[in-house]
């Protein structure tokens, strides 16, 4: 716009148009600022509730707790997070054993060898894994799932327990870490792969031994989003798993190592952070309670965790990215 | 490529094997999954419907009356032999196949629970011949029609089921006021002027409507008598959607084809109105079912039949309703046994029950509809209005471009956030600091409308994104401010990109359960929601009580059919989403 004085006046009622112009600016504003109080908003509820809990429970017994009974019959709570965490370890390291090395061969497949077609097809039946209601995959883990494995491959499996509840994690995953690591994959030039195919390289040893390292950051980041996700999955783990807070029992064997079998920690029930969230919720939800400002305690410990991971994945994506 | 040829020329011979083994080690990776989701699928099918006690013989009947006129009306709309001669090999070729298969898994190997091969064929070879070949139909012309037409028919029940939900929750007697002073009035001024080109009484439409819906509800506390609701949902909804209908007829057609269009529905929907009290359902309901379905559907038939291309395809529904009815009529005849599905009318009509035969999931339904409602007003309210801030207002670099990368990172991290911390965010600070109510719908949508707020940004951001540059720069030319350009020029050419990225994330609203579990949702209401205030229960937390039920009937049947409606509704949003986004990509 111009300011001499020559041209023709076109700004007239510039006051009400520019009235106009700035309300509308700062509703967007407003929208935009919206999703900032959202983080704010969560970080403040999160920790206020949880300072709370902290002036109750020291955070080093909090921590390093190995019972963790927040409403037991008989009186006596414990707050030790140590067996959620087990319990989330396993299930996130059982259903990262499907879905990293399914989703990165998916990934590999739709980049490399897949012709467009099957592409368009295969890509929205992907993302179809991630769109079925979590709620939906626990009832299939509970009900289809934990009695096949039972009647075929292990009959002492309880009917609540990790392993069914961990291959529907790792299945609802497939389609995270292939979708971002066929990005990635994707992006490596053409160059790179004609440059092996002239050397003499056959495809698989283009797509696993160029493709794969040259992509490796988005992989890598793929992955850690993966895992966040399955360290938050809440309903599948409580649908199928059931919630029994216990540790492990520590066998020995030769030599002094320390050894956990891995049927008694699987084909039990267990707890994770989220499902002694839902469990609490299930209770009194008016606030005031240890129980409940406990429920805050292990969100923070969720959100801190899930956010570190998101902030590493996106310094891996980042600073390993190969530029071409 | 070519450079797995083995022995060119001397430079030593290079093994396929491993390449072979792994290509087909990495699709079958690439399926594993989808194959485990599809058996799980069929099991909850089979269970829904009661499948696994369906003889033969029904199965049979129903493929004769149902699937086989079906697969001739798409078969004759394809008008292609080479389809025909694959959808013929695929069925046949199917069928021995299968068999073959599952006699020998069964002899050699082990009894296959609950599924007979007659199931597995239906599952594995018919259902897909048949989606295929809806598909290749529905391109011929007589399936396009027969197609829209049906498209048409079940849209318009779904809407209007809707619709009538909605009104559970909402007072009708405002609605009537409101309506009656405020919107009648507004649209009557605007329609004058722009009649007559008086641009005073267009410009005075707005306030008109705003004075007549102040009075209107103030006049709510003074009036005491009403009319009655059937009265007034015919009065607000079916006579402006049946003008709607009158309307876009007369623009194509004749006077009387438009008064038929707009008024053979109407007069339909309020006789029904009136008699479906006899059956046991709500008058209103029905009239807003009926009349939602038979406007566009009369709409739709007047302009097939002035086309004159592709009129047989009127006669699918008739197809499928005769096959539908001469089935029940042989299965009755003969005595054939018949399975007692899960999901029928019954179940989605009726509340939870303890005993399974009677469970139903209507107030779940009512409340999921009622949630959605809102986090869809919220969602892309606020959606739209963050994506256009941070892509047409803010500057990508300088002081607020370093801001706009903040909101930027902010949203990312935003949607990585685990929805059972939205949950807690909820009952912190919706339900207990601001007094919204444990469980109430209002803190549900709020909770739900900030979990999906991410999705629904960067969704609208890449829409935004991809309006060419061109059209702002031509807008700006023309001295449009920038307000201008983004109301006239970005918003209506990324419009459908918004919507369907929309709808994409109300499809995960709809089936969260943790956020709902943290608020306090109930997980059972035995009546539906009638304010927003009530509490109310939805769909995926009535699936998750039932799921904990250790009766047999609930695990297999209930919770089956429950899931099942769940799904429809995902896959019905999700369709809708993908045709209007190829419907824009095919406009462009």
């Amino acid at each position: 716009m111009t300011d001499s004085t020559e041209s023709p006046d076109l700004q007239r009622r510039s006051g009400l148009r520019r009235l106009k112009e700035g309300t509308y600016g700062g509703l967007f504003a407003a929208c935009a600022a919206i999703t900032l109080l959202t983080t704010v908003a969560i970080f403040v509820t999160l920790l206020s509730d949880a300072v709370v809990f902290f002036q109750e429970i020291p955070i080093a017994e909090f921590l390093t707790g190995t019972n963790w009974s927040p409403n037991p019959a008989g009186g006596g709570q414990a707050f030790g997070i140590i067996p959620l965490l087990i319990g989330t370890l396993v299930v996130t390291v059982t259903a990262a054993f499907i879905a990293l090395p399914v989703g990165t061969l998916t990934a590999i497949y739709l980049s490399e060898y897949a012709t467009p077609n099957a592409r368009s097809i295969l890509k929205p039946l992907l993302e179809i894994l991630a769109g079925i209601p979590t709620v939906v995959y626990g009832y299939f883990a509970l009900v289809y799932i934990t009695p096949a494995l039972k009647a075929t491959l292990f009959p002492e499996m309880s009917t609540f327990n990790a392993l069914s509840a961990s291959i529907m994690v790792g299945i609802m995953t497939i389609p995270m870490v292939s979708s971002i690591s066929e990005d990635a994959m994707s992006a490596v030039p053409d160059d790179l792969r004609q440059a092996g195919y002239g050397l003499g390289a056959t495809k698989f040893e283009v797509s696993t031994g160029i493709v794969v390292p040259a992509s490796i950051s988005g992989i890598a980041s793929s992955y850690i989003l993966a895992i966040s996700r399955a360290i938050g999955e809440t309903m599948i783990v409580v649908v199928a798993m059931g919630a029994q807070a216990r540790m492990p029992a520590v066998q020995e064997v030769a030599f002094g190592i320390p050894f956990v079998n891995p049927a008694d920690v699987l084909l039990q029930s267990g707890m994770t952070i989220t499902v002694a969230m839902v469990q609490i919720a299930g209770g009194d939800l008016t606030g005031g309670s240890i129980p409940y400002d406990s429920m805050f305690a292990l969100g923070l410990t969720l959100f801190v965790v899930t956010l570190v991971m998101n902030v590493i994945s996106d310094i891996i994506a980042q600073r390993y990215r190969e530029e071409y | 490529m070519a450079t797995d040829n083995a022995n060119a020329g001397g430079f030593g011979e290079v093994s396929r094997l491993r390449g072979v083994v792994f290509e087909y080690l990495s699709l079958g990776a690439s399926v594993a999954g989808l194959v485990a989701l599809g058996v799980l699928l069929v099991y909850v099918t089979i269970d829904a419907f009661d499948l696994a006690n369906a003889s033969p013989e029904w199965l049979l009947t129903y493929f004769l009356t149902l699937v086989v006129p079906f697969l001739a009306f798409c078969l004759y709309s394809a008008n292609d032999p080479t389809v025909t001669r694959r959808a013929l090999g695929a069925l046949g070729g199917g069928l021995v196949a299968v068999a073959a298969l599952f006699t020998a898994i069964e002899a050699f190997v082990a009894q296959i629970p609950r599924l007979s091969w007659q199931l597995a064929y239906l599952f594995v070879v018919a259902t897909p011949v048949t989606a295929y070949l809806a598909y290749v139909g529905s391109r011929g012309r007589v399936g396009a029609v027969g197609f829209g037409l049906m498209g048409r028919l079940v849209g318009g029940a779904a809407l209007g089921l809707a619709v009538g939900t909605l009104f559970l929750v909402f007072d009708p007697l405002v609605w009537f006021l409101a309506y009656t002073l405020g919107v009648v009035p507004a649209v009557a001024l605007y329609a004058y002027g722009a009649r007559r080109s008086a641009p005073r009484a267009v410009a005075a439409a707005i306030p008109v409507g705003l004075v007549g819906v102040v009075v209107a509800v103030v006049l709510r506390g003074v009036v005491t008598t009403y009319p009655s609701d059937l009265i007034i949902y015919a009065w607000t909804l079916a006579v402006p959607i049946a003008i709607a209908g009158w309307r876009v007829v007369a623009d194509r057609g004749s006077r009387a084809a438009a008064v038929a269009a707009g008024g053979v529905p109407l007069a339909v929907a309020v006789a029904g109105g009136f008699l479906a009290g006899g059956f046991g359902v709500p008058g209103p309901t029905a009239l807003i079912v009926l009349v939602t379905v038979g406007v566009p559907t009369a709409v739709y038939v007047h302009r097939a039949i002035d086309e004159g291309d592709g009129v047989v395809g009127l006669a699918l529904p008739v197809l499928l309703v005769g096959g539908a009815l001469v089935g029940a009529l042989v299965v009755e005849a003969w005595g054939v046994p018949a399975p007692d599905p899960w999901l029928d009318a019954g179940y989605v009509t009726e509340s939870p029950s303890s005993t399974a035969i009677e469970a139903g999931l209507y107030p779940a339904i009512v409340g999921s509809v009622i949630i959605i409602a809102l986090v869809a007003v919220l969602s892309f309210v606020l959606g739209v209005g963050t994506s256009v801030f941070l892509e047409e207002y803010m500057p990508e670099s300088g002081v607020l471009g370093s801001l706009t990368r903040l909101l930027q990172v902010n949203i990312a991290n935003l949607a990585a956030i685990p929805s059972v911390v939205y949950g807690l965010l909820g009952l912190g600070l919706f339900a207990n600091l601001l007094g919204f109510g444990l469980g109430t719908a209002v803190t549900a949508s709020l909770t739900l409308s900030l979990l999906i707020l991410p999705i629904t940004i960067i969704s609208a951001q890449e829409a935004i994104r991809s309006v060419p540059d061109d059209l702002r720069r031509g807008s700006d030319a023309m001295g449009a401010t920038r307000w201008q350009t983004t109301k006239n020029v970005v918003l209506p050419e990324a419009f459908p990109g918004i919507l369907t990225g929309t709808i994409l994330a109300l499809g995960r609203a709809i089936g969260e359960t943790a956020p709902l579990l943290m608020i306090g949702a109930a997980t059972t209401v035995f009546s539906a929601p009638d304010s927003l205030f009530s509490r109310f229960s939805a769909m995926p937390m009535q699936i998750y009580a039932w799921a904990n039920f250790p009766q047999a009937e609930f695990r297999y049947g209930v919770v089956a059919a429950g899931v099942i409606t769940l799904l429809i509704i995902l896959i019905g949003m999700n369709g809708t989403a993908i045709l209007l986004r190829n419907r824009a990509e095919r406009g462009n």
